[in-house]
C-alpha cells in the first residue's frame, strides 16, 4: 500500500514510522522541520483540565468531552502510543503512563507531563535544589527559576551562575551551541569542576537542557562526578530536549524505510470521486503530484501555518483546503490568560481519524488527519498536544492497516 | 506628608507638560513636574509618530501649516536623537480628486511649506510598494519622531536646568487660598506617601485628563472631550517615507514608517473615558481598507500591534478666542484668572506633538506675563541631552551600534548579549536603564528601549528581561513574576484586536513557549493583574 504522510512533527513521524513498520510504502512530505524542536521534549498527555492539575492523565483522556480529539482517539490508542515511544526511544523517554510527574520549567513553575527524558527525572519531587545558570545562555535565568520554585512551597531552591563558554569568543550562545559543546568529551568534567564547590549535602542540581544533543549519558556522567542528582530543565526554542526526540524519531523513520521529502509544502489535492488520488507538492521548479492509496495530514495548527485566520476572520486549512470546525462566538478574547477559542479550531474527525465535513460526513475515505490540526483542544493550556499527536497517529495507522478505508 | 516648595508645578508628563517644564526651567523658574504614571504614557505615546512638514494643513489650516514647517526644523535640531528625516509624499489615489493636488501646491507656497510635485514614476521607483495607480505625487519634508525618546530628552533637559520630575505622582488636590493657587498635593504610587508641593503657579497639561485636574482647583465646568483615534503598526517598513493621501484630512489617510514598523492612522470617535479606549474591530478593518489604497497587499501584510490615543478637545464657551497672541493652532488655553477668578492656574490642551515646543513657549509667556516677569524663551536654541551632535537617527542605528561592539579591534570578546533580537536591545541597555529607574515596570522600560515591540511581541524577550531583573537584584522572584504577568497582559491589549494572518502564527508560537513549555500561567500568583 502506498501512503503519503504530510508533516514531520511528532504525529507525522510516529504515523510514518508505524506505517512503514507495518509494511506500507511511506513518503513523508514536509515543508520544514516539524514541531518537536520547538517543544519541551517530554510527552504530555493531559496536564490541566479546566485549570486544575491532572494526576492520572489516562483517566482524563477516558473522560474527554465530546468534540475533544481524545474523545475520538480513546485511551487505548494513547496508551499504545506511549508504550511504542518508550520502547523505541529508550535513551530519551521514561515514565509511567498512569501518572503525571511535575517538572521545573525555565521560569520556575512545576509543570505536569507524562513521559519525560531520563535526565529530567531527578527534578520531579526534588525538595532541595541548586539551579545552575550559565552566564552566556540568556534563556535560562537561574535566580528567577530558583525564586519561583521556592514560591511553589514544594521546593527549597537557590541559584548559582557559572561561566563556561560553549565556544571561545562568544558571549551569547544558544542552547544548541552548548549542547554540541557538551557532546564533546571533557565538557562534563569542566561543568563538574565549576559546580562542585558550591554544592551542599543533599542538594539536587538543576541545569538547562543542554547536556548533549546526541549523547544520552552526559547528565549521568555529571551526576557521578558531582555525587549529586542532576536534572535538566527544557528551554524555549531552540529546544535541545525537543531536538533529541526529533532526531531520534527521524532516524527511526528512515531506518523503517520512510522516504522523507524535506523542504516542499503540499499545496492541494486531486480527487477521483470521493477518494484522494494525489496531493500536490510545490517542489522547486515545478509542482509534483504524489499519488498514493492513503494520505495522512499531520501539518499542525496555527503555529505552523497549517491553519490560518485571514483579516476578514475566516479560518482555513492551508495545505488541502479541508473543512474546518470553528468554535461559535468570538474567536479571540480580551483576556490574555483565558483560553482563546481560535486555537480550538481545526479539522473534525471520526473515530478512524478521517476528516469530516460540517454535516459529519467523511470527506474523503482515504484521507486522515492527526495531531495539531485536529479541532477541539487547547493544547498549550491543557498540556495535551503530544498525547493527541501520538494517540491520533496510532489510531489512524490502526484504521489504515486494519483496512477501515 | 513630604513637603516641597517650588515656583511652578506642571501637571502632566506628556510632550506639552515636559515642554512647559523645560521652558520654565530654562527661564530660571524652579519647577516640579508631576505625572500620575510614566512619562509619555498618555496621548503623546499613542500617536502615529509623524513629525509634520505642515503639508497636512496647507489647505485646511494654513496657519498650522506654517507653524509646523518652522517647528519641524527646530524639533529636528533640538530633539535630533528622537527624529528620523524620512521625507514624505502626498499621493493622489486612483479614485481621489486630482484637483486637490493643485490646491495643495498653492496652499504650500502660501504657507511656506516646502513641497514639490514629482513624477509618479519617480515616486514609485523610490517607494516600490506604493499603489501603481496613484495619479500625482508631491514630495514634502515630513519626518518621524519617537514620542517617548522626545519626551525623555526634554525631561532630561528640564532636569539639567534644575527641574524635578516626579513620575507615578497623582495629583489629589490643588490647594487654593485667597483666590490663588497655593500648593499641589500628590500621592506617590510607588511609596504610598503623600507629597505637598507649595507653589505660586500651576500649569495644567493633563491633556484628556485636564478637566479632572482643573476640578481639583474648584474649576468645575471645564469640559474636555476625548477624541479617540486608533493606530495599527504593521511589521517592517512597507514604505520608507511618510505616505499621505493627497485629500482633505480623513480617517486612515497616513502611513508612517517609525523604527522597524509602519503605522497607519487614524480615526476620530468621541470617547467617554480617556482611561478606557477601545480598539474596535470595525475601525481596524477601516484602517486595513485605507492601507490597501496606499499599498496594495496591505491586508495580507503582517499587523503587529494596535493602540488608541485620546485627543483632548476642549469645549468651553469661555475660551478667550479673541486673544490669539498666546495661542498656537489647535491649542486651547483656559485662563482661570479670567474665567474662574483663580490666580496662578493655566490649563493648556490640544495641539500637535510637532508644535509641542511652541505651545510651551506660548503658555510660559502667558505665565510670565501674569507673574509680571520678562524672561525670554530660549528653548529653540539648545539641544536636549543626547541631541548635541545634531545627528538624526537612522532606522539602522541600533544595528550600527551592535556591529560596532562586535567589530574586530573593538576590544576584548563581546560580553553584552542581545536580549531582544527584534529591536536589538542588549543586556546592558536594559540593566543600565533599570539602574537609573528602579521603580520602572517593564512597560516603562519598553517605551524607552522598545523591549517586546517587534514581531515576537515579547514571546522570547519577556522571559529574559524578567530573569535579568531578578538576577541583577532589581526585583525578587515575586515582583519580577508580577512584572512579567503585567507585561504579557498589557501587550495583549494591543494584540488581540489585530490578530490575523502571520501574527496569529506568532501568537500561537508565543502561547506555546510561555504557556505550553514554561507554564507561566501556573506560577504562584501574588496579586491580581490589572489590565
Amino acid at each position: 500500500m502506498k501512503t503519503v504522510v504530510i508533516g514531520a512533527g511528532l504525529a507525522g513521524l510516529v504515523a510514518a514510522t508505524r506505517l512503514a513498520q507495518e509494511g506500507a510504502d511511506v513518503v513523508l512530505a514536509t515543508k520544514g522541520l516539524g514541531g518537536l524542536p520547538t517543544s519541551q521534549g517530554t510527552i504530555d498527555v493531559w496536564g490541566y483540565r479546566d485549570g486544575k492539575r491532572v494526576e492520572a492523565p489516562l483517566d482524563a483522556v477516558a473522560a474527554a468531552p465530546a468534540g475533544h480529539p481524545y474523545a475520538a482517539i480513546g485511551v487505548g490508542a494513547v496508551k499504545d502510543g506511549l508504550a511504542w515511544l518508550a520502547e523505541h526511544l529508550p535513551d530519551w523517554l521514561t515514565g509511567d503512563a498512569a501518572a503525571n510527574v511535575w517538572l521545573p520549567t525555565a521560569v520556575g513553575a512545576l509543570r505536569p507531563t507524562c513521559l519525560c527524558q531520563p535526565g529530567m527525572l531527578a527534578g520531579a519531587g526534588a525538595t532541595r535544589v541548586v539551579i545552575v545558570g550559565l552566564a552566556r545562555l540568556k534563556d535560562f535565568q537561574a535566580a528567577l527559576i530558583a525564586g519561583n520554585l521556592t514560591r511553589t512551597g514544594r521546593v527549597e531552591a537557590r541559584a548559582i551562575t557559572i561561566d563556561i563558554p560553549a565556544r571561545s569568543g562568544e558571549a551569547d550562545s544558544s542552547a544548541l551551541t552548548y549542547a554540541r559543546a557538551a557532546d564533546e568529551p571533557g565538557f562534563a568534567a569542566h561543568l563538574a569542576a565549576a559546580i562542585a564547590p558550591s554544592l551542599g549535602s543533599g542538594e539536587a542540581v538543576g541545569l538547562p537542557a543542554i547536556l548533549g544533543l546526541h549523547t544520552p549519558g552526559v547528565g549521568r556522567d555529571l551526576a557521578d562526578r558531582l555525587g549529586h542528582p542532576v536534572f535538566e530543565i527544557p528551554l524555549p526554542p531552540p529546544s535541545v530536549a525537543g531536538l533529541r526526540l526529533n532526531d531520534a524519531l527521524t532516524t527511526l523513520a528512515k531506518a523503517a524505510g520512510v522516504r522523507v521529502i524535506l523542504g516542499s509544502p503540499v499545496t492541494g489535492l486531486k480527487a477521483e470521486g470521493d477518494r484522494v488520488r494525489s496531493v500536490t507538492l510545490a517542489s522547486a521548479g515545478h509542482d509534483r503530484d504524489l499519488v498514493a492509496d492513503v494520505f495522512v495530514l499531520a501539518t499542525g495548527g496555527f503555529e505552523t501555518g497549517a491553519l490560518a485566520l485571514d483579516s476578514y476572520g475566516t479560518v482555513t486549512e492551508t495545505a488541502l483546503g479541508l473543512p474546518v470546525r470553528v468554535p461559535d462566538g468570538d474567536l479571540i478574547g480580551a483576556d490574555y490568560w483565558e483560553a482563546q477559542p481560535l486555537f480550538a479550531a481545526g479539522c473534525a474527525v471520526d473515530v478512524s481519524m478521517r476528516v469530516l465535513d460540517a454535516g459529519g460526513a467523511v470527506v474523503h475515505p482515504n484521507l486522515y488527519a492527526i495531531g495539531g490540526v485536529l479541532a477541539g483542544a487547547q493544547r498549550w493550556k491543557e498540556k495535551s498536544g503530544d498525547g493527541i499527536a501520538v494517540g491520533s497517529a496510532m489510531k489512524a495507522v490502526a484504521a489504515i492497516m486494519g483496512g477501515e478505508r | 506628608m513630604r513637603e516641597l516648595s517650588t515656583d511652578v508645578v506642571v501637571v502632566g508628563g506628556g510632550a506639552t507638560g515636559v515642554g512647559a517644564a523645560r521652558d520654565a526651567a530654562m527661564r530660571g523658574y524652579s519647577v516640579v513636574l508631576v505625572e500620575r504614571a510614566d512619562l509619555g504614557q498618555g496621548t503623546t505615546g499613542r500617536f502615529h509618530g509623524l513629525l509634520h512638514s505642515g503639508g497636512r494643513y496647507v489647505v485646511s489650516d494654513p496657519g498650522s501649516a506654517t507653524e509646523c514647517a518652522a517647528e519641524n526644523a527646530i524639533v529636528g535640531r533640538i530633539n535630533a536623537d528622537a527624529v528620523e528625516r524620512t521625507g514624505g509624499y502626498f499621493v493622489t489615489g486612483p479614485d481621489d480628486d486630482p484637483g486637490f493636488a493643485d490646491k495643495f501646491l498653492a496652499g504650500a507656497a502660501t504657507a511656506g511649506v516646502p513641497a514639490k510635485e514629482i513624477d509618479v514614476a519617480e515616486a514609485l521607483r523610490c517607494e516600490p510598494r506604493l499603489n501603481p495607480g496613484i495619479r500625482r505625487a508631491i514630495e514634502v519634508q515630513d519626518g518621524t519622531v519617537d514620542g517617548w525618546q522626545l519626551v525623555w530628552g526634554v525631561a532630561r533637559s528640564a532636569i539639567g536646568h534644575g527641574a524635578k520630575v516626579l513620575t507615578y505622582h497623582r495629583v489629589t488636590d490643588i490647594v487654593v487660598r485667597n483666590g490663588a493657587v497655593e500648593a499641589v498635593v500628590c500621592h506617590d504610587a510607588k511609596t504610598g506617601e503623600d507629597v505637598r508641593i507649595a507653589c505660586s503657579f500651576v500649569i495644567n497639561a493633563g491633556g484628556p485628563w485636564s478637566a479632572q485636574i482643573a476640578r481639583l482647583a474648584g474649576c468645575e465646568d471645564v469640559e474636555v472631550i476625548p477624541g479617540r483615534g486608533i493606530m495599527v503598526a504593521m511589521s517592517h517598513r512597507l514604505v520608507n517615507r511618510v505616505i499621505n493621501r493627497c485629500i482633505y484630512p480623513a480617517d486612515g489617510d497616513i502611513l508612517v514608517p517609525v523604527h522597524t514598523v509602519s503605522i497607519i492612522g487614524t480615526t476620530d470617535v468621541r470617547a467617554e473615558d480617556p482611561d478606557h479606549l477601545e480598539i474596535p474591530r470595525k475601525e481596524v478593518q477601516q484602517m486595513l481598507d485605507a492601507g490597501e489604497v496606499l499599498v496594495p497587499g496591505f491586508r495580507t501584510s503582517r499587523a503587529l500591534h494596535a493602540w488608541a490615543g485620546a485627543r483632548p478637545l476642549v469645549k468651553d464657551s469661555r475660551v478667550s478666542a479673541s486673544d490669539t497672541r498666546h495661542m498656537s493652532r489647535g491649542m486651547s488655553v483656559l485662563d482661570h484668572a479670567e474665567r474662574d477668578n483663580l490666580k496662578g492656574l493655566l490649563t493648556i490642551t490640544g495641539g500637535k506633538l510637532t508644535t509641542y515646543r511652541l505651545m510651551a513657549e506660548h503658555i510660559i509667556d502667558r505665565m510670565c506675563e501674569q507673574l509680571g516677569d520678562t524672561r525670554p524663551c530660549t528653548t529653540a536654541d539648545e539641544p536636549v541631552p543626547g541631541s548635541e551632535s545634531g545627528h538624526n537617527y537612522l532606522v539602522t542605528h541600533r544595528l550600527k551600534d551592535r556591529e560596532a561592539e562586535r567589530a574586530p579591534g573593538s576590544g576584548d570578546v563581546p560580553t553584552d548579549p542581545i536580549i531582544c533580537e527584534c529591536e536589538l536591545m542588549t543586556r546592558s541597555m536594559f540593566l543600565d536603564l533599570f539602574e537609573q529607574q528602579p521603580d520602572a515596570g517593564f512597560d516603562d522600560l519598553r517605551r524607552q528601549l522598545r523591549l517586546g515591540m517587534g514581531p515576537c511581541q515579547g514571546g522570547f524577550c519577556a522571559l529574559r528581561a524578567t530573569g535579568l531583573a531578578c538576577d541583577a537584584g532589581h526585583a525578587d522572584a515575586t515582583a519580577a513574576t508580577n512584572a512579567l504577568r503585567r507585561f504579557l497582559t498589557n501587550r495583549w491589549i494591543g494584540l488581540w484586536p489585530i490578530l490575523y494572518g502571520d501574527q496569529v502564527r506568532q501568537t500561537a508560537l508565543d502561547y506555546w513557549i510561555l504557556q505550553g513549555t514554561l507554564d507561566v500561567e501556573h506560577l504562584p500568583e501574588t496579586e491580581e493583574v490589572a489590565s
